[in-house]
């Protein structure tokens, strides 16, 4: 008796499965993922992004980008007269899911073109579903070294290489007359493929100019106690610090302690956490975040009328300053601008012929300024700036020779609580 | 190596191991009276530093002072959770039950907090928070020392309602057995929804430190639950004392480590000793020896 | 007992199961598809162990973690091409983790129930931790591995059925070990260890035993889990939500039972997909899954399996009990174990 229920149940659940997986593939399937497009109906493109989880902070961010430019580009008539669609779904920060996504998206959805996800981490799950079913993958984070290693054609960062972040900076360092130099450099950064491999290429410079590193040590990305750290760097009274971090959470640390220390840096640059606008100040306090650095490929003052175009539209949209645009807002924004001229120039959604088109050495511009890219889908033109919060204004400081930019302020204010 | 550097790291440990201890606490009480794993003990930390942060920046409230209506509004909260769900469970699989049933739980606070706050990160503010003195050439910051204050009056206040007051008693009697306190006439019901309440109410204060120490969102509760349990269960389920001790040994240790060798090794070498100590000791420092096992 | 009578059903569901990729084609659900079957061989090992003996392990992270570098640093150390060989790599997962199950096992089986459920919490730290410092693990920028070129509609297809015998594997591990002498010995350990001791059960062997058998399916279902997403991350092999998974699968079906954790995974994790799918406001989802799972705990805390089967059972014994008079035998029926 017992074995016969169980064997309905069995089946019972197996259909009830059955019929519970088939049903996601049912659902919406507007245009057919082809390269033409009827005219009249739109052109749908698929990105999944980290909406929450760890990452959520700048997936969301990456949405308003990626939808502030299809609101854009549809005033301005769409891609090729068809009205842009976005399709974006949330993978929750988890590679699982990012897989599930773009598959869906693709096969289910039939988008025509896909963004990409938001780190480094969930890049190369997802451009391997991409590249199976040839699409483009174009995206605006995620360029950590590992993901170009991999050797995926169809992959496009719009955004720096990751490890030449600091040059700028380290270059500024090197320039600066003997006397002002600073002695003594610290090196610290968080284990994470976005940061470390940032460390070494700086190092190298800040050696070669009599820079002598009196701290260099490794810290582990899931560390939630920064203090022992951060008191171990200002008792070395290195000169000038250098943060390799992630998020706000682990700058913000790096400061208190320093802060509750009374150790003032005469420089202070951390590789992300500065560039997050009104977070970051609210986290560490205005005061305090005056005369930190960070490095960037773009912030809300930039010289360029197309990024200065989108900072006002964004404003429209969403409200709030100039300066609360995030970076990632940018990012996204360029991968859009990046793709609608990919199509543009060649005249439809063929994704085989888009990623040739991308790889043919061709600049394109967009609000980070210009691009192109290389085989391996780095850009090659992607400058890097260096930005530092000169009281309440996030302003752009390096490179010094770029006439946009405004002086270092140099040596760091003491800390002001 | 330097002796003022592992001085320091040594009293920034004892100093922040307190607060951690006190969160524990509430973890270790809970399971020690109800058997109940809690594992939205984290999500409550994060819950009671995110009202902290609304009194705060809305109403302008000092940190400190804004613990008046943190901690018997969570009081609240984990008197209701308790009442709604976690009483209901009973059986032999209770424990185990009672890690699901808390982790759904803490999916929902989670999911809600995203949805009011935000996921952007915050912190608090105030005017201790950045702020330290000088003595014997380390400096102190002052948000330690007061929480490390906050902690021991708390622990204490604990200790006198456990040990002084009648309802202390049949909370000891529950902790000790729970059949032979019911039998004694104790209504272990009341007893175990009021120390849940209790357990989640020292959240509160524990948020408010962390939430001034450290920028935060809702995902950070993850790793908070991590450290509690590891603390409590290095201490012994259900020994208030052990929680104090392993919470300051924990993180004292990870700073001694971190300075002394890398901070890369810290953590994992806090995992190690706490597998050797298991190994040798399996009830933890200070729990209590049950049935021999194998 | 399930498998010696003439129990049709199950012929039929795998029948039915090697037959869904055929019918349901499209690769968005099968890639669902090849999780569950991933999730399912996983919940059913897990079950295997913790669910007849009473133990709970939360660190089985650490075998799944163990099969996935497995595969990803022996295909990257031979150079091998994607393609059908390194499949071969899966059961290697699976035997390195019953390797390390074994001093795993003896540090932790050492400490009682409670204890027992943070310490492998404890050491999977320790292993996450291990993989994301040391260097020949690739650190946090993780392994990548080499995938086959096969076209995107059948590209799927190959790890169903890989998935699929996994699942079976494990079902069949499972439901031996429950008709054997030593299914009978763990779960006389879950009902009392010590007079099962008392009774002359090797009781540290027997839990050991059963311990590594567990590892083997679960770092199976790793290594082919790496192989699938052709990238892993030590923070995502050691994946603190995959421990708490796995045990939510086997409680949601049925803790001890067959068809409880196949149930469970099948259920959790096309529900979690859909869910993620469907709402994209992240939080909503997490407020959503978290609702629906304290409902169904609270509402049938023995499990799906067991509440049906109890539901079932009493239907039956309601017709039976007027035939008898009224006499009810409520003591007798309706234990947990199905």
């Amino acid at each position: 008796m017992r074995f016969k229920s169980s064997g309905i149940r069995v089946l019972g659940v197996a259909a009830a499965a059955s019929c519970a997986l088939a049903l996601t593939a049912c659902g919406s399937s507007s245009s057919n993922g082809s390269s033409t497009i009827p005219s009249g109906q739109p052109v749908t493109i698929g990105a999944s992004l980290s909406l929450s989880g760890d990452f959520s902070a700048d997936g969301q961010a990456f949405q308003r980008g990626y939808e502030l430019w299809a609101q854009n580009q549809n005033a301005a008539g769409g891609l090729l007269g068809h009205q842009v669609k976005l399709k974006i779904v949330s993978d929750a920060s988890s590679p699982t899911q990012v897989v599930t996504n773009y598959q869906k998206l693709i096969s289910v959805n039939k988008v025509n073109l896909t963004f990409g996800p938001y780190s480094t981490l969930l890049s190369i799950p997802a451009a391997k579903i991409a590249k199976r079913y040839s699409y483009a993958m174009v995206e605006g984070a995620g360029g950590g070294p590992s993901v170009f290693a991999a050797g995926l054609t169809n992959v496009f960062d719009v955004t720096l290489p990751v490890s030449d972040d600091l040059t700028p900076f380290a270059n500024w360092l090197a320039a600066l007359p003997t006397s002002q130099r600073p002695k003594t450099v610290a090196y610290v950064t968080s284990n994470d493929p976005f940061t470390q491999p940032q460390i070494p290429v700086a190092q190298k410079i800040t050696n070669a100019a009599g820079i002598k590193t009196v701290y260099n040590s490794v810290f582990p990305a899931e560390a939630t106690d920064f203090t022992p750290i951060a008191d171990a760097v200002a008792a070395s009274k290195a000169e000038v610090v250098v943060l390799g971090s992630v998020d706000v959470p682990t700058v913000s640390a790096f400061m208190q302690a320093f802060e509750q220390a009374h150790y003032n840096p005469k420089a202070f640059i951390a590789t992300a956490g500065p560039d997050q606008g009104a977070t970051f100040a609210q986290a560490v306090g205005q005061n305090n975040a005056n005369g930190m650095m960070v490095p960037n490929s773009w912030y809300p003052g930039y010289d360029n009328a197309s990024s200065k175009a989108m900072v006002a539209s964004y404003v429209a949209k969403y409200g709030g300053s100039a300066s609360d645009v995030n970076a990632d807002v940018a990012e996204a924004y360029s991968v859009g601008q990046v793709v609608a001229q990919a199509v543009k120039a060649t005249g439809g959604f063929d994704n085989s012929k888009i990623i040739s088109y991308l790889h043919s050495g061709v600049t394109m511009q967009s609000v980070q300024g210009p691009v192109k890219f290389n085989n391996l889908g780095q850009n090659l033109l992607g400058v890097a700036f260096t930005f530092q919060w000169q009281g309440a204004n996030f302003v752009q400081v390096m490179p010094t020779s770029n006439p946009n930019s405004v002086p270092v302020l140099f040596p760091k204010p003491v800390w002001a609580g | 190596m330097n002796g003022t550097a592992l001085t320091h790291a040594v009293i920034d440990g004892i100093l922040t191991g307190a607060v951690y201890a006190l969160m524990a606490t509430g973890l270790t009480l809970i399971f020690g009276v109800m058997n109940i794993i809690n594992i939205a003990q984290g999500i409550f930390v994060i819950l009671g530093a995110y009202l902290s942060y609304a009194l705060s920046v809305h109403l302008g409230i000092d940190l400190f002072v804004g613990l008046l209506i943190t901690i018997p509004t969570l009081f609240i909260v984990g008197i209701c959770v308790e009442r709604a769900f976690i009483g209901r469970l009973k059986g032999p699989e209770k424990t185990a039950m009672s890690i699901l049933v808390t982790y759904a739980i803490s999916l929902i606070i989670e999911g809600t907090l995203n949805l009011v706050f935000g996921v952007n990160y915050v912190q608090l503010h105030s005017w201790y928070v950045s702020k330290s003195f000088k003595v014997f050439g380390i400096y102190l910051p002052y948000i330690y020392v007061f929480g490390f204050i906050m902690a021991v009056v708390l622990l204490g206040a604990l200790y006198v309602m456990l040990y002084r007051t009648r309802f202390g008693a049949s909370v000891r009697a529950s902790l000790a057995d729970h059949t032979a306190a019911a039998l004694v006439g104790i209504d272990v019901r009341r007893v175990s929804t009021i120390c849940f309440g209790i357990g989640v109410a020292v959240t509160a204060a524990g948020g408010m430190v962390y939430g001034a120490t450290n920028a935060f969102n809702a995902s950070t509760s993850y790793d908070l639950i991590s450290r509690l349990l590891t603390i409590v269960v290095l201490g012994g389920l259900g020994s208030l004392g052990g929680a104090l001790v392993a919470g300051i040994v924990m993180v004292t240790l990870e700073d001694v480590v971190s300075v002394a060798w890398s901070p890369v090794w810290s953590t994992m070498v806090f995992f190690v000793v706490l597998v050797v100590v298991l190994s040798v000791r399996p009830q933890g420092l200070f729990g209590k020896q049950s049935a021999r096992v194998a | 007992m399930i498998l010696k009578r003439k129990n049709w059903a199950w012929p039929v569901a795998l029948l039915a199961l090697v037959a869904f990729p055929l019918v349901f084609q499209n690769p968005a659900v099968t890639s669902i598809a090849v999780f569950t079957l991933i999730f399912m061989a996983a919940a059913t090992s897990w079950n295997l162990f913790s669910g007849y003996s009473g133990y709970i392990a939360l660190g089985d992270g650490v075998f799944f973690g163990t099969g996935a570098y497995a595969m990803a640093l022996v295909s990257t150390h031979l150079n091998m091409q994607g393609g059908y060989a390194m499949f071969a790599l899966v059961p290697l997962g699976g035997i390195l983790a019953m390797l390390v199950a074994v001093p795993v096992g003896l540090i932790c089986l050492r400490v009682r129930r409670h204890t027992f459920v943070v310490i492998t919490i404890a050491i999977f730290f320790v292993f996450q931790l291990a993989a994301i410092n040391f260097g020949f693990t690739g650190g946090t920028a993780g392994i990548q591995i080499p995938s086959p070129s096969w076209s995107a509609s059948f590209y799927n297809l190959p790890f169903y059925y890989v998935g699929l015998a996994l699942v079976i594997v494990s079902t069949l591990l499972s439901a031996g070990i429950r008709r054997s002498r030593f299914g009978l010995q763990l779960l006389a350990i879950r009902d009392d260890e010590d007079r099962a001791l008392g009774l002359g059960t090797k009781v540290a062997a027997v839990k050991l035993t059963g311990f590594v058998i567990s590892a083997f399916t679960i770092g199976m279902a790793g290594g082919l889990y790496a192989y699938f997403l052709g990238q892993i991350y030590p923070q995502f092999a050691f994946d603190p939500l995959f421990d708490i998974s796995i045990a939510l699968m086997a409680f949601l079906g049925g803790l001890g039972t067959l068809l409880g954790p196949l149930l469970g995974a099948l259920i959790l994790e096309s529900l979690q997909q859909w869910l993620t799918l469907q709402f994209s406001s992240g939080s909503l989802y997490l407020v959503f899954y978290g609702v629906l799972f304290l409902a169904v705990i609270l509402l049938m805390p023995q499990g799906i399996v067991t509440f049906f089967g109890d539901v079932w059972t009493k239907r039956n014994r309601g017709v039976e009990e007027k035939k008898l008079g009224g006499v009810t035998v409520e003591e007798v029926v309706g234990t947990r174990r199905a």
